[in-house]
């Protein structure tokens, strides 16, 4: 290679051993709680991914409210820092998973948990029972990638109209949105103001602010 | 009687334009990153007071310049558009930055590529932010407009476009006679 095209870049960290891995920390080595979860509930965790000190718990979405509430109760874990969802599509089966990150104030551990959620029953137990924080993430993750929680108090949409039909963070949705589906304000001054994006928060059903096309249109 | 002494004479839309320009009182519809600039515009350093504009009207009913500050969500859409039928006539609105002229960088789903979609705009600001700079300029642009307006004046269509003192038509009436000021 000749020299000029002899670019310099910054050299990407090579892997290593936990030990020696200066991002590693211990608030985030759970290796206890892993085992207790294990003990108590033998069949919960299918797999433990570490990287860098981290430890990531996947756990079975059937067994999953009840690890939680273990979790709340008995090992401490009393604090819900964030929850979101991801679609591995085709990356990864099952195609969704919800992560979890809950910390142990008193013992200064984070815990994240991940759940996978199959692409034709997108429901998962909804952990509002026990952790109040996560009401409006779990209805962002239902607006978003379209998974249900079930148990969920109030599971509207959290950002997009109350009418919207699709799911915006599911990978086969356009970036550019889907034609029509979001309607503008009229462009006169005659036109009529018709939406109301919290028609549900009222109580009322929110009408359709756009035209469908009807149901055996040949054209 | 001498010449010092006398009328001023003008017309009633050169007053009223005057009158209005110099008091415009935006209604701030901060959406976004932009609104931040907006409030520099406002504070002390850039001092809008200084072009008549510093009182920020937060009840549309009281304001007559909209200042779009930010990217528009297709759902925040909606909300503008009422509280833009709300401010009472006349009324002028900026769409301050790339995102409220164009969409800017959120060239997306959720994002109305540009406020014009659904409202009238006189003047739009380049930048992400604009500096409050050019907000000001932005505001000196919507007072020219303003005072080569006709409000009164049953021909609307005629006319040059006349600088500031031009179409403030100023005159003195005294004994003699009425003597135009002003440069003209
Ligand atoms: S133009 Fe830039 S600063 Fe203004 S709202 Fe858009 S992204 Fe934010």
């Amino acid at each position: 290679m000749p020299d000029s095209l002899n670019f310099h870049f910054t050299p990407v960290d090579k892997a290593r051993p936990d030990e020696q891995n200066a991002h590693a920390k211990a608030s985030t080595d759970v290796t206890d709680v892993i085992k207790a979860i294990q003990e108590r509930f033998p069949e919960a965790v299918t797999e433990v991914v570490v990287y860098a000190g981290e430890h990531t718990v996947f756990i079975a979405g059937e067994v999953f409210l009840n690890v939680c509430t273990a979790l709340k109760e008995e090992l401490g874990f009393t604090y819900l820092v964030d929850l979101a969802g991801v679609d591995r599509f085709q990356e990864d089966a099952p195609r969704y998973e919800v992560y979890y990150c809950f910390v142990n104030l008193q013992a200064g551990k984070r815990l994240r948990i991940k759940v996978r959620v199959e692409e034709d029953d997108a429901v998962l137990p909804s952990i509002t029972g026990l952790f109040k924080a996560a009401d409006w993430n779990e209805r962002e993750c239902f607006d978003m990638l379209g998974i249900r929680f079930e148990g969920h108090p109030d599971l509207r949409r959290m950002f997009m109209p109350e009418d919207f039909t699709y799911h915006p963070q599911r990978k086969e949705f356009p970036l550019l949105g889907i034609p029509g589906s979001l309607p503008l304000p009229p462009r006169t001054p005659e036109g009529e103001l018709t939406m109301d994006p919290f028609a549900a928060a009222r109580s009322g059903s929110p009408a359709k602010s756009y035209q469908e096309p009807a149901e055996n249109d040949e054209n | 009687m001498d010449s010092a002494t006398g009328y001023l004479t003008t017309t009633v839309d050169a007053v009223v334009n005057w009158a209005r320009s110099n008091s415009l009182m935006p209604m701030p519809m901060g959406l976004a990153c932009c609104a931040i600039e907006m409030m520099a515009f406002g504070g002390p350093k850039y001092d809008v007071g200084r072009f008549g504009s510093e009182a920020m009207r937060f009840s549309p009913r009281q304001a007559d310049l909209m200042i779009v500050a930010g990217w528009c969500s297709y759902k925040m859409a909606h909300a503008i558009r009422r509280v833009w039928d709300q401010m009472a006539d006349p009324k002028w609105c900026i769409a301050m930055g790339a995102c409220a002229s164009s969409g800017g960088m959120h060239r997306c789903y959720g994002v109305v590529q540009g406020i014009d979609n659904f409202m009238p705009v006189d003047v739009y600001i380049p930048g992400c932010p604009p500096r409050p700079e050019a907000v000001i300029h932005a505001l000196m642009d919507v007072q020219e407009k303003v005072r080569n307006e006709y409000s009164v004046a049953k021909d609307y269509a005629s006319g040059p476009k006349k600088s500031a003192v031009e179409s403030m038509n100023l005159g003195i009436l005294t004994s003699d006679g009425r003597t135009t000021v002003g440069g003209v």
